[in-house]
């Protein structure tokens, strides 16, 4: 097995694929994809990935601290997140104003990737925003730990995937931001995004 | 009927160029991507008045027009043409914005990267060819 992870979320044409890339159809759970009819992928093995991912992260970086598979997950979650809004954002209209972007995010690419919108979004004005989602679908299914501390605890380096996720798509939107995620209690978790203002 | 076209990438510099026909066959190819670089600054302005993505024309040079798309991602795809032929060229765009979207589909594919593919080019001319 190569030492690089492939990304999970090629996405391939029934006609076709433009580049030499060979055909691959993985696409986000609920994603339309360009050919007719929706491309679905199986949740549980979506989330299978994404539990592996962690682990095969580690031991492909021998010797490198915790933060680097951290850093891994999120650069991962970052390219995703690119080429997914990108298609997300196909048919949308443009974008004129960095909360429009925000609630885009909260709904509709929240929707494609979990089969929901976001709970909550707060926001200073000042471009800090916090989305709040009660029922993370990613944690759902967590379980192996007795007390919910420690449940928390072990699935904290799951959150980077989706830091970087929600950092791609603003990225690919043109904002450069940083997002960062908490989670005070499995299923529910926190991203907060801070947006450059005067862009 | 010949036509220019250009993806200028989010660093204002082109992904992908075509010459369709031979527009301004006279005064040399360069003039393409100069008239193309000058209309980049209204299209910065238009882009944002409307949400739309298709811009319609947005520059003029002598007798030819420039018309212009943004995407989502700020990806201009730009048109220089000498008849108006907006249905025309919408779809042509809209069609082209599809086949970019494919394209960045491919892991091995960064925002900003120039389009080399022969496949591709071929299939913007067969785009060209059925809407212009």
């Amino acid at each position: 097995m190569s030492s690089a992870l492939p990304t999970y979320s090629t996405t391939s044409v029934s006609g076709g694929s433009i580049n030499n890339a060979p055909p691959s159809s993985v696409s986000a759970v609920g994603a339309t994809s360009l050919a007719s009819g929706p491309l679905l992928v199986a949740e549980p093995a979506l989330f299978g990935l994404l539990i592996e991912m962690g682990p095969a992260l580690e031991a492909a970086m021998t010797g490198g601290a915790r933060e680097a598979v951290f850093f891994k997950m999120e650069m991962l979650g970052y390219n995703v997140g690119q080429r997914l809004v990108e298609r997300l954002a196909k048919d949308h209209a443009r974008f004129t104003d960095t909360l429009d972007v925000v609630k885009f995010i909260c709904k509709e690419f929240w929707m494609a990737v979990f089969r929901k919108q976001v709970d909550n979004l707060k926001t200073n004005h000042r471009g800090v925003y916090v989305l709040q989602d009660n029922n993370f679908r990613w944690f759902m299914n967590a379980s192996g730990a007795t007390t919910l501390q420690d449940a928390t605890q072990a699935m904290t380096p799951f959150l980077w995937f989706p830091c970087g996720l929600i950092r791609g798509a603003l990225a690919g939107l043109g904002y450069a931001t940083v997002v960062m995620a908490e989670s005070v209690g499995i299923p529910q978790c926190t991203f907060q995004i801070k947006i450059a203002t005067g862009r | 009927m010949s036509y220019y076209f250009a993806i200028v990438g989010t660093r204002d510099s082109p992904i992908y160029e075509a010459a369709i026909g031979n527009p301004l066959k006279d005064d040399g190819k360069h003039l393409h991507q100069f008239v193309l670089h000058a209309a980049l600054d209204f299209v910065d302005d238009i882009m944002w008045t409307t949400p739309n993505m298709y811009l319609r024309v947005v520059d003029k040079f002598n007798d030819w027009f420039v018309s212009a798309f943004v995407s989502a991602g700020n990806i201009r795809f730009m048109l220089l043409h000498d008849s108006k032929n907006e249905d025309g060229i919408r779809n042509f765009f809209t069609d082209v914005h599809e086949l970019y979207v494919k394209s960045l589909m491919n892991p091995f594919y960064e925002v900003n990267d120039p389009i080399d593919n022969p496949a591709f080019d071929l299939k913007v001319r067969t785009i060209a060819r059925r809407y212009l």
